[in-house]
């Protein structure tokens, strides 16, 4: 998309103070745009903001720019950057995060609507159909005829069967998809760290119980 | 030992009946540091039936806060002062030294510590509790200056002789600089002085040669009449106390008498391993050395050598000095840079700057040739900035090593000036040139043709050719990058040397969460230690350049040679007063310090050996010992007074621990404010008279927490808890020890919280157990 000049209209401190409650976002204020997450990264290439970008402009508040990323879709959750980043930002989690917030927002582009049909291909079948996934994407996203030649390619050689794979029960598969949509983005009630040790030399906090 | 005891005061003094006192008790808004978060006005309030003149001040420890202190007492308003502002670490002696012109008696001066102990770790509580808190240890500490005696500092007289822990630039400075003065000692781990610098080329930023300034210096040491010299020597023990210590040293051999050899080098042309070597023509002392993992013990050496230098059967030696100061300047170290997975290091052209800088130094072993492991000349070079540094996942060190990228940026110049077509590049990710002389050196080296990459390396693989990959984003496009490089250099987090934390404890020095010497203050003491006689200089206290090192040298030779110069140590008067006595010794059997002994069927105690660590008050059958201006009735009218309006747990401290508290406060580590510190010498004043006082005055919980790394003391902690814990067990409320150093506030504030909220729990229980049934809780 288009890139804008940031003024003061473009941010957005409430989606930034959101961000930064969820996994992954507590240190986000302390990133230093060192970069070791996008030079680090196997796809950063593909994006058309690198993850030290996104994480720049979380801190700029510049929602609409972020959830229209690219970024947070191409991210392969390989979490090179997670194991690197010296300042405990944990970018993967982060594209976790901003992925349900695009959703919710609406944002309306080949990646969320991709990501959206495979959700409910798999939600109706319980198991993800490439035929049904690629035929329903293929209608919505109008560049896609020219792949037609190459889909009818594997399905003469049998690497597109027609059939669907239907799970015999989808009631255990509703209640996660339910479960999921009910929660949906959590902020960080409570904190990951490990509770303070307190056994200390010889401690009691089992005497003390008695 | 040249003992002076001044003449202690009347030990009945305790006994007498008390005067009227005065106490004139002085808030300290701190510029809005205390008062945006106490509202001291209501202090005051609470303070009304206490007989004691209260006020309150913007900035108490300018001259007009000190001026109106000054002026009651001479006035005749108030004897006593009680002050409660910032930690007393930083304007005590300030505040004493005006007491003691004004004509008071400066021990009967006492600060609270409001600030680093309560505005600035409990502001995201409610006002009320921190109010709540800050009356409680105001209150506490009115009554404790109502309890206490004048005392007179003791007086101890001074060994004038130092001794400099470290041969590099700092150390070799130290030395020099107090040597024209006093009595110097300098020991050095290497066989030979110069430290780092002896193995840097050229030094930044006026790209002239190390060895070329520092070996006159060296010399000079050598030849130093004040100066005595030792090599291969580490201090092994530490015994006595600031200003009179004796030390016991550690000379591992060299199988070369120094004072014998004239590196004449008959026994290098000899010796048929390769074993026997000056390992660089200035070296200091100028004698050769044996490595023993190569001596074949063939003894072709002793026999060449003209002089009768060369000893094959030298052992480990110990020698004991005493001296009245010490100073540390025991350096840095550069980390392994190994953990960091993604630079694969080591590798063949996989270097650290020091190994770098190795090459082209006095020490050279390439004929101060730059060469891949090959041996050819490498035509692209890369410098990688930050291997260690700036990481604060626990993986590397938070710090930043500040030399690095000026550094980098002069060995870059030097692979352009060996070779100009040769390319070199600097991946930085801030390029730090703050100093004079420093942005010019960098836009110097700009226009040499560098080539600086903002970004952090991501990854360097080493690739069967020998040359290197290096993946990186540059941040300032946006792109990610990948480069071949023939030789990569990676630029590692420095860090102290290995032993700066078991010379620290042996000294009584703490040292920072970054494993650094902990200075006095920060700003305004920064070569002194929390221990009066160490002083340290040099990168013992923080990376820094040649430059920052020289100039903290002089600095704590400066306060070495004014210490020394007084000739004479106040040392602390709160010590033992035995008040009655049977004879059993238990407390000369008890005292870790020899301090006390049995004179005519009674203890007797010689203050200047005494540390004041009170461990001889409990040991005492009959009650009989109590450390002045510390005892249990001192102690107790200070818990009463601090519970009485408001429950809390006691947290017994020592100081060590307090400076843990201190640097949780200057980090606005927040904690439960229903803890109340209690500072004491030392835990091991404690028994459990105080301990159940505290309880019965309505502590929820105690906690006792010692920072002191002194093995004497701390060894015999457990003891004391299982002690008192048995013998507080009736009143069935938590009590804790725990030994956190001065380093570990964090650990301390996690502590505090965690024990605050059990102790709240535990006391909410027992009252609905009271409320509900009462009958069983009798029994037991």
């Amino acid at each position: 998309m288009q890139k804008e000049t940031i003024i003061p209209e473009s941010k957005d401190i409430a989606f930034r103070d959101l961000i930064i409650k969820t996994p992954g976002g507590k240190n986000i204020p302390t990133c230093m745009q060192c970069g070791v997450c996008a030079g680090s990264c196997p796809v950063s290439h593909e994006m058309d903001y690198t993850p030290r970008q996104i994480v720049r402009m979380i801190q700029l508040g510049l929602k609409k720019e972020v959830l229209n990323s690219n970024t947070i879709w191409i991210c392969t959750t390989c979490f090179s950057c997670s194991v690197r980043c010296p300042r405990g930002i944990y970018p993967t989690e982060l594209m976790e995060t901003l992925k349900p917030i695009a959703m919710k927002e609406g944002i309306k582009n080949r990646n969320t609507k991709f990501d959206k049909i495979f959700a409910d291909v798999v939600k109706k079948n319980g198991r993800a159909s490439e035929f049904l996934l690629i035929s329903k994407y293929s209608i919505s996203e109008p560049g896609m005829i020219k792949q037609v030649p190459f889909g009818l390619e594997l399905m003469s050689k049998g690497k597109l069967p027609l059939s669907i794979d239907k799970m015999d029960d989808l009631r255990e598969l509703d209640s996660i998809f339910g479960l999921g949509e009910k929660t949906g983005i959590q902020e960080k009630t409570q904190s990951k760290e490990k509770p303070p040790e307190i056994k200390e030399n010889d401690s009691d906090s089992q005497e003390a119980e008695k | 030992m040249a003992e002076i005891e001044k003449p202690q005061v009347n030990e009945t003094s305790a006994k007498t009946e008390p005067a009227p006192k005065k106490i004139g008790v002085y808030l300290c808004r701190c510029g809005g540091n205390i008062s945006d978060v106490v509202d001291l006005q209501s202090v005051a309030e609470s303070l009304k039936g206490e007989n004691v003149i209260v006020n309150i001040q913007d900035y108490l420890c300018s001259s007009a806060g000190q001026d109106k202190i000054k002026s009651d007492i001479e006035k005749g308003k108030i004897d006593r002062v009680v002050i409660g502002s910032c930690s007393p670490k930083l304007h005590l002696e300030t505040f004493r030294g005006m007491v003691k012109k004004a004509g008071a008696n400066p021990t009967l001066l006492e600060i609270t510590n409001i600030r680093e102990q309560a505005s600035w770790v409990h502001d995201k509580e409610g006002k009320e509790s921190v109010n709540s808190k800050v009356k409680g240890l105001i209150k506490g500490a009115v009554a404790r200056m109502g309890s206490i005696e004048p005392l007179v500092p003791l007086e101890k007289k001074l060994v004038n002789r130092t001794l400099v822990v470290g041969g590099g630039i700092a150390g070799i400075t130290t030395a020099l600089e107090i040597a024209d003065g006093h009595e110097v000692i300098l020991i050095e781990k290497q066989p030979y002085i110069g430290g780092h610098m002896i193995g840097l080329s050229k030094t930044f930023p006026t790209m002239d040669c190390s060895q070329c300034i520092l070996t006159p210096k060296m010399v000079a040491v050598h030849n130093h009449p004040g100066i005595t010299m030792h090599t291969q020597t580490e201090v092994a023990q530490v015994k006595g106390s600031p200003g009179d210590y004796s030390i016991t040293l550690k000379h591992s051999p060299r199988y070369v008498d120094i004072k014998k050899c004239i590196s004449c080098g008959a026994c290098t042309r000899k010796c048929p391993a390769g074993a026997i070597f000056l390992p660089f023509a200035q070296a200091v002392p100028q004698a050769y050395i044996i490595d023993m993992s190569k001596c074949s013990g063939c003894g072709a050496c002793v026999k060449i050598c003209p002089r009768d230098a060369v000893n094959l059967d030298a052992k480990e030696e110990t020698s004991t000095i005493s001296v009245g100061a010490v100073a540390i300047a025991t350096g840095f170290e550069p980390i392994d840079p190994s953990f960091i997975e993604e630079y694969n290091y080591p590798a063949p052209n996989l270097l650290t700057a020091v190994e770098f800088e190795d090459m082209l130094s006095a020490k050279s072993k390439t004929g101060m040739r730059l060469q891949k492991a090959d041996g050819s000349f490498p035509e692209r070079v890369a410098f990688v900035l930050c291997a260690g540094s700036r990481d604060f996942t626990g993986k590397g060190r938070k710090h930043c090593s500040k030399v690095c990228c000026i550094y980098s940026q002069k060995q870059a110049q030097l692979v352009k000036k060996m070779k100009a077509e040769a390319q070199a590049w600097i991946f930085y990710i801030d390029m730090r040139s703050a100093g004079r002389r420093f942005e010019e050196f960098y836009h110097h080296t700009q226009e040499k043709g560098v080539n600086y990459v903002r970004g952090k390396v991501a990854e360097i693989i080493p690739k069967q050719d020998g040359t290197l990959m290096v993946q990186y984003e540059d941040t300032n496009l946006g792109r990610k990058g990948r480069e071949i490089f023939d030789m990569v250099v990676l630029c590692p987090a420095l860090i102290p040397s290995a032993g700066t934390k078991e010379l620290a404890d042996k000294l009584g020095v703490p040292l920072g969460d970054d494993g650094f010497i902990e200075e006095k203050h920060v700003k305004l003491d920064p070569v002194n230690t929390l221990n009066q006689a160490v002083f340290a200089a040099g990168c013992v206290l923080g990376p820094k350049d040649i430059h920052d090192s020289v100039t903290e040298g002089m600095s704590a030779a400066h306060k070495v040679s004014q210490f020394l110069g007084k000739g004479m140590i106040l040392i602390p008067p709160e010590k033992p007063m035995i008040l009655e006595c049977n004879g059993c010794g238990d407390c000369v059997k008890a005292c870790p310090y020899n301090a006390l002994s049995l004179s005519g069927g009674k203890a007797v105690l010689s203050p200047l050996a005494c540390t004041g660590c009170g461990i001889c008050v409990p040991a005492c059958p009959i009650k009989g010992i109590e450390i002045r201006n510390f005892t249990r009735s001192q102690l107790k009218a200070q818990l009463k007074a601090m519970l009485e309006d408001a429950p809390g747990v006691v947290v017994f401290i020592d100081p060590y621990a307090y400076a843990a508290a201190d640097i949780a406060g200057v980090n606005r580590k927040q904690y439960s404010s229903l803890v109340r510190f209690i500072s004491l010498p030392s835990i091991h004043v404690l028994d459990a008279d105080v301990v159940n006082a505290a309880f019965e005055y309505g502590a929820t919980g105690v906690m006792l927490i010692e920072g002191t790394t002194d093995e004497k003391l701390n060894s015999r902690s457990d003891d004391l808890y299982k002690k008192l814990k048995k013998e507080t067990r009736k009143h069935k409320k938590p009590l804790r020890y725990s030994h956190i150093e001065t380093a570990q506030y964090e650990k301390l504030t996690d502590l505090l919280n965690v024990f605050a909220s059990q102790a709240g729990a535990k006391a909410e229980k027992r009252s609905r157990k009271e409320k509900g049934e009462e009958t069983p809780e009798e029994k037991e």
